[in-house]
């Protein structure tokens, strides 16, 4: 794919330009986190494209925690198109969490149109990680600490800039439109390809400390394990908040509840969470997950099982965002080390 | 844009019977035909308090109307009882799978129903019975807990017995009353001395969860092969689409993929009966 460089006050100029046509949301360090916020004119000097991902996930600007489906019986069922949302400095595994999100709301015959018009409409632009969270475990799933696909544009820093690597023709077009922002990136792609692979060495270092198993022995080790006490012992300190689920970016379960609303009834989606007890009960009162640890196997069964099953990849791209999360202390890397051999 | 699958289509109530103390069925006018094959189902809204999966048990071939048989069971089959002719509700749908009519050509029909669960084999059975030729025969057998909770009399006791030499029907109660004077037992029981040729017959199986689980191992232990069961799965299918993630059954979502599954396709994964 080609590349160029941008340096850091272009990078600027193209982010302003792009904030004509979209709403831009970057990350920005606040106490030694990242949280996207809105971009204006302030805050580009905050925009911090280095470190890790940020505190959330980027799912939530396709699918919302909360959002209008419809209303009743409209004949043009289309609400207002929102404006378009360009997501600038996306990481890794958010990126790959964007697979499982477009395997379940683009299949046919039944799109979600507000989550497809939101992704055709909008503009990626991603960075490598340059460090990693204690809680980062990308690489023992195959995910790489830096975007491969899926990006109009990712950027990998480098001295006083970025490569700017183009993923697609949208990310093709906006180099075009600005081409006076960008420079020949030969230079530096040798210097990018290794500071690349140090970051992952020294992750692929870290997280062997885990005692992960192979990527490739998950999902057997999981089917090997469905009748294991782990799951048991597992869920002993798990309160079913739901908190994993809800701050996963692969996690896409939502449930469906109507309302009055200002003018006429209306159906909003929520996102739902798979701990909780009623999540699988039907209404005539059977449950087939009536215990804590058969629902806490679930969320296993459905990233590393069903998962690699339907689509090839797991349902967990290592972010380890639920570990920062889970007030009862289970850690995913804990449990997935615990499977089976 | 596409069509937004989550929006439902206006429907009025236009007749409500009573079929049982709990169950009743509603017969509904959409203001656009909602073209159905029998073992599919729909998501019916109650305006503002929400939506719950039914399979109607209308004749498929039926096109203006569409009739729902609804049990009380929850939160919204209770407001669901509470409707008048007149009302309005919505529908969207149908979603899933169909039972597969003509791999059932020329064989032996064996439909095993127990309580709500006669309503997606009503919509099977006429469907059958309106390409009559096509079957071999038809044995229907029915089960509900008492006299009182059999749906559709009129019909699985007297009209539908009539309609063709090929159809018998075998009804049971588990507990009869005074004026009871059919078969006792659970609907486990109808299977006993079937006289079908089992090699050239197929069974579908709706009911809840306990009743298809002891039903198909009856079903085996006479003889029926996995290949020759369809069961009608039920799960909570919320979306109906695929999505919400509620329904699924090993790699399978209930509402996209089903609810009709013959037997072998998912005898290995967890949770079926529960």
């Amino acid at each position: 794919m080609k590349s160029y460089f941008i340096n850091r006050p272009n990078l600027e100029r193209l982010i302003r330009s792009i904030s004509k046509d979209y709403t831009v949301y970057a990350p920005v360090l606040h106490e030694g986190n990242r949280y996207y916020k809105k971009v204006e004119e302030d805050i580009l000097g905050d925009i911090a494209l280095d470190g890790t991902r940020a505190v959330e996930t980027i799912k939530s600007f396709y699918f919302p925690a909360r959002s209008r489906l419809t209303g009743y019986f409209l004949k043009d069922p289309s609400d207002k198109r929102r404006r378009p949302i360009a997501i600038i400095g996306a990481k890794s595994c958010d990126m790959a969490s964007l697979k499982i999100m477009d395997y379940v709301f683009t299949q046919e015959p039944f799109g979600d149109p507000a989550y497809i018009s939101q992704r055709e409409d909008g503009l990626i632009i991603s960075s490598d990680c340059t460090s990693y969270n204690n809680t980062c475990f990308c690489v023992a799933l195959g995910i790489m600490p830096y975007p491969e696909d899926g990006f109009d544009i990712n950027l990998s820093e480098i001295e006083s800039g970025y490569i700017s690597e183009i993923g697609s023709e949208k990310g093709e077009r906006l180099v075009k439109e600005y081409a006076k922002l960008f420079q020949n990136s030969d230079l530096y792609i040798e210097r990018r390809d290794l500071s690349r692979k140090k970051l992952k060495d020294e992750l692929y270092r870290y997280v062997s400390s885990k005692n992960l198993p192979q990527a490739d022995t998950l999902q057997e080790r999981f089917r090997k394990s469905f009748n294991s006490s782990l799951w048991e012992e597992t869920a002993r300190t798990c309160v079913e908040c739901g908190a994993c689920n809800f701050i996963c970016p692969a996690c896409h379960c939502f449930i469906l509840a109507d309302q009055q609303g200002e003018q006429e009834f209306e159906r909003l989606r929520l996102w739902d969470s798979c701990l909780l007890f009623s999540f699988a009960k039907v209404a005539g009162g059977a449950n087939p997950r009536k215990f804590l640890y058969q629902r806490l196997r679930n969320r296993f069964d459905k990233k590393f099982n069903f998962f690699p099953d339907v689509l090839g990849r797991f349902g967990c791209t290592g972010c380890g965002r639920c570990i920062e999360a889970c007030p009862g202390k289970i850690d995913i890397r804990e449990v997935l080390s615990k499977l089976a051999g | 844009m596409i069509d937004n699958p989550y929006a439902p289509i206006k429907s009025e109530v236009i007749d409500i019977h009573e079929e049982s103390p709990t169950i009743k069925t509603f017969v509904l006018k959409p203001e656009v035909p909602i073209l159905f094959k029998a073992g599919q189902f729909v998501e019916l809204t109650v305006p503002g308090i929400g939506e719950a999966p039914f399979t109607p048990s209308s004749s498929p071939y039926e096109e203006e109307n569409l009739e729902i048989t609804i049990m009380k069971a929850g939160r919204v089959t209770s407001k669901i009882h509470q409707l008048k002719k007149g009302d309005i509700v919505g529908i969207r749908g149908p979603y899933g799978n169909e039972y597969p009519l003509s791999d059932f050509e020329q064989k032996e029909i064996l439909l095993v129903g127990g309580g709500v669960g006669l309503a997606p084999l009503r919509a099977l059975f006429l469907a059958l019975v309106h390409h009559i030729d096509r079957y071999k025969a038809i044995t229907f057998c029915c089960g509900a807990r008492t006299p009182a909770d059999i749906i559709y009399k009129d019909c699985v006791l007297d009209k539908w017995q009539r309609i063709d030499k090929k159809i018998n029907f075998r009804v049971t109660v588990d507990k009869k009353d005074d004026k009871w004077q059919g078969r006792e037992g659970l609907v486990t029981t109808t299977l006993d001395n079937l006289k079908i040729d089992i090699k050239n017959s197929v069974a579908i199986v709706c009911g809840p969860p306990i009743m298809m689980k002891f039903t198909t191992f009856k079903l085996i232990e006479i003889g029926y092969k996995d290949t020759q069961i369809y069961l009608s799965m039920e799960k909570n299918m919320s979306c109906g689409i695929g999505k919400c993630g509620h329904c699924r059954l090993g790699n399978f979502y209930v509402c996209k993929d089903g609810p009709v599954f013959r037997y072998d396709k998912i005898n290995t994964l967890h949770e079926i009966w529960d």
